[in-house]
């Protein structure tokens, strides 16, 4: 029995929601793309865009777990994690793991890539195109496609690596990663290291990434 | 001792890769014959896949045009009227552009489907009714009617994918 008091939050609800609705977006996102629903992908890429930009931002202004630069710090201890790993002595860290931090930088990059071509983008007949697509010839346009299609096969890759990773993590290390992800909080008692770094919520900053990312998708769309 | 087998495998791997450089040269060899040969029409095949996709791209180019232009606020009803008058022109023609062994069996990269030969009479009603469809875009793209180019844009734009639809490669 833990009480309220000793389960501390790790991941704010923004990083949840956010991380929830990619999950929930990539395939949809997939499926409208290979059954040609272009007008159902514009509206699911548009949201996707929107959700990456709030990340990227909430990344330099949001919760200690969910800034880049400690993720940074972190990586610099990669080559002991990854020792303690192999030595079977794995203990839980607050916040991203430096693996975890090269994962979330390279899903990142991969969704930013995906989006930033997909505005750009011309379909082979000239029909279809992203609302930036505009600002760029029939050529460019199709040059844009083809590395949207060809960056999907890096994202699925990175997908699949991420969803194998949290798998090993519950059964060989038993480290259960989904339920923290769903509720944000975890027993204090799970981390040795204090103390823990201050993660408050930060209200005013999300409504200030969420506000300035829904900007940037409206200027996007009205663009021309 | 592993010098020993370096000097087993060197040799091995240069045989090997030798080998499928031949096989390549014999494949691509088939091709350029295929290819290479005439048509009624005097083109070559590779020459008549070439053709036809050049005046496709130039099609596609042109409905980009349109579509950009019908984004934006206040459309460039020029550079529409341009584009709307060069798709009847590219788009003439359009069944001759794939006789008889043009389709993949050539060996020439071309995302036309097999089936256009096998139901040649659906593919030229389907052809048909583009360029009946890129006909009207045209007259009433002179006319000037931003809304009513638009619903005429739609429906060319539905007639080009009702046949890639069923006699193009998906993309």
């Amino acid at each position: 029995m833990t009480s309220e008091a000793s389960r501390i939050l790790v991941w704010d609800g923004a990083i949840r929601l956010v991380h929830w609705l990619m999950v929930v977006l990539v395939p949809l996102l997939w499926w409208s793309a290979e059954e040609g629903h272009m007008d159902w992908h514009k509206s699911f890429g548009v949201t996707m865009f929107g959700l990456v930009l709030f990340r990227m931002i909430w990344g330099l202004i949001g919760t200690w777990t969910a800034r880049f630069a400690p993720m940074v710090r972190r990586i610099g201890s990669l080559k002991t994690y990854i020792g303690d790993l192999r030595r079977r002595e794995h203990g839980a860290t607050f916040g991203h793991s430096p693996l975890a931090a090269l994962s979330v930088f390279a899903l990142l990059h991969a969704l930013a890539t995906q989006v930033t071509t997909g505005l750009f983008s011309v379909d082979v007949d000239g029909l279809e195109s992203g609302p930036l697509a505009v600002l760029v010839s029939f050529e460019a346009g199709r040059q844009f496609a083809d590395i949207h299609e060809l960056n999907f096969n890096f994202l699925a890759l990175l997908i699949g690596l991420h969803i194998t990773a949290i798998a090993f993590y519950h059964f060989v290390l038993k480290e259960k990663l989904v339920g923290p992800m769903i509720t944000g909080r975890r027993a204090r008692a799970a981390f040795s290291d204090s103390p823990l770094p201050e993660n408050r919520a930060r209200p005013l900053a999300m409504l200030a990434a969420a506000v300035l990312s829904f900007a940037c998708v409206m200027a996007v769309l009205n663009f021309g | 001792m592993r010098l020993c087998k370096l000097q087993i495998i060197l040799p091995v791997v240069a045989g090997l890769t030798l080998l499928s450089a031949c096989g390549q040269n014999a494949e691509t060899g088939g091709v350029s014959e295929a290819a290479s040969v005439e048509l009624a029409n005097g083109m070559t095949v590779k020459e008549q896949i070439e053709a036809r996709q050049s005046h496709l791209k130039k099609i596609g180019k042109a409905f980009k045009t349109i579509s950009d232009q019908l984004k934006a606020g206040s459309p460039d009803l020029a550079q529409i009227q341009a584009a709307a008058a060069s798709v009847p022109k590219e788009a003439t023609g359009m069944t001759d552009w794939f006789p008889e062994g043009t389709g993949p069996e050539s060996g020439v990269k071309t995302e036309a489907l097999p089936i256009i030969w096998e139901e040649k009479a659906d593919f030229e009603d389907k052809v048909a009714a583009m360029q009946e469809a890129a006909a009207k875009l045209d007259t009433v793209a002179q006319g000037g009617d931003v809304a009513a180019i638009g619903a005429a844009f739609k429906t060319t734009g539905g007639t080009c994918k009702a046949c890639h639809d069923k006699f193009r490669e998906d993309d």
